[in-house]
This record gives C-alpha cells, structure tokens and sequence, in this order.
C-alpha cells in the first residue's frame, strides 16, 4: 500500500515538474536548435568569426521577445 | 518560425550559413494574449554586411526560394567581379533593383555608391546614454526616379497609408514587406546590419526597436542554456 502511495506521489512530483520544449537541442549532436531545424552559433560576432573560417555566409535572424522560449516568440 | 522548423530550409540554412539570432524588440502579453513582436531574417556575409533580408514570418517554401538566390548570388557575383571588376555592392544593389522590376513591377535606380557617413565622435550627432549614435531609419530609394519636390512624402504623411509607396508620378503602388526589402537593398545592400535592422523592423515591420537587447554583449539568457555533456567533454579530451 505504502509503495504505491510512493509512486503515485513520485508519478504526480514528475508530472508536475516544468516542462522543458521539446526539441530544444538535436538529438544528433547536441546543439541547441530552439525548435527549428536550424543550428544556432552563438553570438553574431561569433557566427561571423566561425563562417569566415568555413568560408560560409552568416544568417541572423532578429525576432522580438524571448527566442530561446518557444512561448515567447 | 515554421519556415525555419522545415527539414529542408535547415539543411540548407546549415550548410552554407553559419547562424545566429538577436532580441531587437519586444512584444507585450495582454491577459495572456500575445500583442505585437516580429522577425526579420538576414543574409550576410561573413564581414556583418547584409546581401538579402526576409521581413516578416514566411512559408518555408519563401525562405528556401530567397536562402538559394543569395547563394546563387553570391557565386554569380564573384564570378561577375573577377571578370569585369563591378564591385560586389554594385551587382547585388542592381539585382535587388531587378527582381523588384520582375516581381514587383517597380522600377528604382540602384544605388551603386554610398554617401560618407559621419564619423561615430562626431560633435554634431546625437549619442544615447550608451554613446552609440542613434539609429536613424534609411531612406528608401523613390520609386521611377527621384521626387525633388516631395510631394509624395508630403502626400504618404498626409495619408497615414503604410502600405502604399508613392511614385513621382503622383500614382500609389501597394507593395508588401519583400518588394519593400528590395526597394531597400537595392540602395543599402552590403551596408552593414546595424544600420539596415531598425529600418527593416521599423519602416517595413512596423515594430519599434528596443535598442537594449542589441547593446547586450550576449544575448542568450545563460540559466537556460542547455550545455551536451558529451560534447563538452569530447572538447575538452581534445583539448
């Protein structure tokens, strides 16, 4: 009885946890991806430095509010 | 946002582009209800000097389409700049100004120089607290040459229109957030994205900019950053 009142609480504590967005890192290798399909590079001036290194363009894309919190986007 | 969620625009955007995002505006939440907030892409070279920009959330469809032509561009204007010595900024301003003709219609003159600009110490410009000069929106080239006597301007701020461009002629064309983008790339394009952003979020967006998260060194919010273990290691055995 006491083991299943147990699960029941630990079943209810992770449920009621916060639930983080789904994709916000690949699978693959980690990185995060913010729920697109996109990898994201730090920084602008980062991503400048890395493209001019692998001879590669630079995308940034400018948004309002919270990118990084698919609710605020 | 969904554009960039489709597998095929990531896989593209992934191997040619190296990215990156910035908080320039915000947005308010009404009785939980989002009000305002936009997104405007970028595609830059390496130097910060943009080639193309898409204003506003498009279909996947759009977002590959305009990735492929600044690529495409690109290659075909290093080839053009080896053969015939037009400068980069020129060919691209001019392309701008073509597929505005095309697709739009429209007809502008590219500009192919650019006036001097102050310096950023200069005593007769106004600086925020921060001591950046403040971002003025661009003005956009006119529309079947230019208006010397500002009547469109005058008759556009009359109106209150934001969707209507007016030409010389008097006559009012309704151009969407992408023809406006070209009408601005083909003078501003290659100009680095500090001076194009708060035209594009502001003139076209119709969002005011919030200049604080730009100023911000890093914008990412460092408590929800999610760190891979195992790359983080594989670096550091590296290392």
């Amino acid at each position: 009885m006491s083991k299943s009142i147990l699960a029941l609480f630990l079943t209810a504590l992770v449920s009621a946890s916060p639930v983080r967005a789904a994709d916000e890192s690949c699978g693959k290798c980690g990185k995060q991806s913010y729920g697109t399909s996109v990898v994201w590079s730090g920084t602008p001036s980062e991503a400048a430095a890395k493209a001019k290194a692998e001879e590669k363009l630079v995308f940034v894309l400018h948004v309002s509010g919270h990118f990084e919190d698919p609710k605020f986007t | 946002m969904n554009a960039l969620a489709n597998p095929e625009v990531g896989a593209f955007i992934n191997k040619h582009f190296v990215s990156s995002f910035q908080k320039v505006a915000t947005f308010q939440i009404v009785n939980g209800q989002k009000q305002g907030g936009n997104v405007a892409s970028y595609f830059c070279a390496p130097d910060g000097r943009v080639l193309h920009c898409v204003a506003g959330p498009v279909d996947a469809g759009t977002m590959l389409r305009e990735a492929k032509w600044v690529v495409d561009s690109v290659k075909k204007a290093m080839e053009e700049n080896r053969k015939t010595e037009v400068p980069f900024k020129a060919l691209f301003r001019r392309w701008h100004a073509e597929r505005l003709r095309q697709e739009f219609g429209l007809v502008v003159e590219p500009a192919t120089f650019d006036a001097p600009t102050p310096r950023e110490d200069d005593p007769l410009s106004y600086n925020d607290p921060s001591g950046r000069p403040v971002i003025q929106p661009l003005v956009l080239p006119p529309i079947d040459g230019p208006d010397v006597q500002f009547r469109a301007m005058a008759k556009e701020a009359a109106a209150g229109a934001a969707d209507a461009v007016a030409c010389r002629k008097g006559g009012r064309w309704s151009l969407g957030n992408q023809g406006r983008v070209h009408q601005l790339m083909a003078a501003y394009s290659m100009t680095k994205i500090e001076k194009v952003y708060a035209t594009v979020f502001e003139s076209i967006l119709g969002e005011r900019v919030s200049t604080k998260p730009v100023i911000t060194i890093n914008p990412r919010d460092g408590e929800r950053r999610v760190v891979c273990l195992t790359c983080e290691s594989k670096a550091h055995a590296q290392e």
